[in-house]
């Protein structure tokens, strides 16, 4: 667990950092109302709207009390211990590891005809799947 | 590999969150120390041996 304070620059680079990642999700959100099929845009701007509700809670449990966040907080923002650090690189490694045959079985799908956009989002609810399901296992273990 | 983390922290008087804010890890960490589900890098073993005044070997134990 980090016990170091942020600097003033290290915040003022992280809400720079924010806020040009906010504004890229608005305009390719928007980009895709415009321009991409159906629902899609609506579609992305939900998405994107739940995954930085997410992030802010999170980065707010870390600020309040580090020591009560969950090893997934600390280690996603950065607030980690060797042991959240080792936890996440362990957790990453059976992602990568498991990414490549089932990406192999995406394009094998894909060849034999499966929808595109149906074999795409499979393959991103798996590799979700695994990433859980790696950490729970290795924080459980460790 | 075993240690006397758990013991020693007791005689200390000290509780797990205590002993994390002083070494600068979690609370979990300590916990899983102290349960040997995880082993500490050598700079956060020796971190510990110091805060009990001990040696590293005192303290944590190779399983043969």
């Amino acid at each position: 667990m980090s016990t170091t304070e942020m600097t003033g620059r290290q915040k003022a680079i992280a809400l720079l950092a924010t806020m040009v990642l906010l504004g890229v999700v608005v305009v390719v959100g928007l980009l895709l109302r415009e321009h991409g099929p159906g629902n899609m845009g609506t579609g992305f701007l939900g998405g994107a709207g739940v995954g930085v509700l997410a992030v802010a809670v999170v980065a707010w449990r870390v600020t309040r009390d580090p020591d009560g966040a969950t090893t997934f907080e600390r280690a996603f923002t950065q607030q980690g211990d060797e042991r959240d650090d080792a936890v996440l690189t362990h957790a990453l490694a059976v992602l990568g590891i498991s990414a490549v045959p089932l990406t192999g079985a995406a394009a094998v799908a894909i060849g034999l005809g499966a929808d595109v956009s149906m074999v795409l989002a499979l393959l991103l609810f798996a590799e979700i799947l695994v990433a859980a399901t790696a950490w729970a296992v290795i924080v459980r273990r460790s | 590999m075993d240690n006397d983390v758990r013991a020693l922290r007791l005689a200390a008087s000290l509780s797990q969150r205590e002993l994390g804010e002083a070494l600068s890890v979690s609370r979990q960490t300590v916990n899983s120390i102290e349960t040997g589900r995880y082993d500490p890098s050598l700079p956060l073993a020796i971190a510990i041996a110091r805060h009990f005044h001990r040696t590293v070997e005192e303290i944590f134990h190779v399983d043969n």
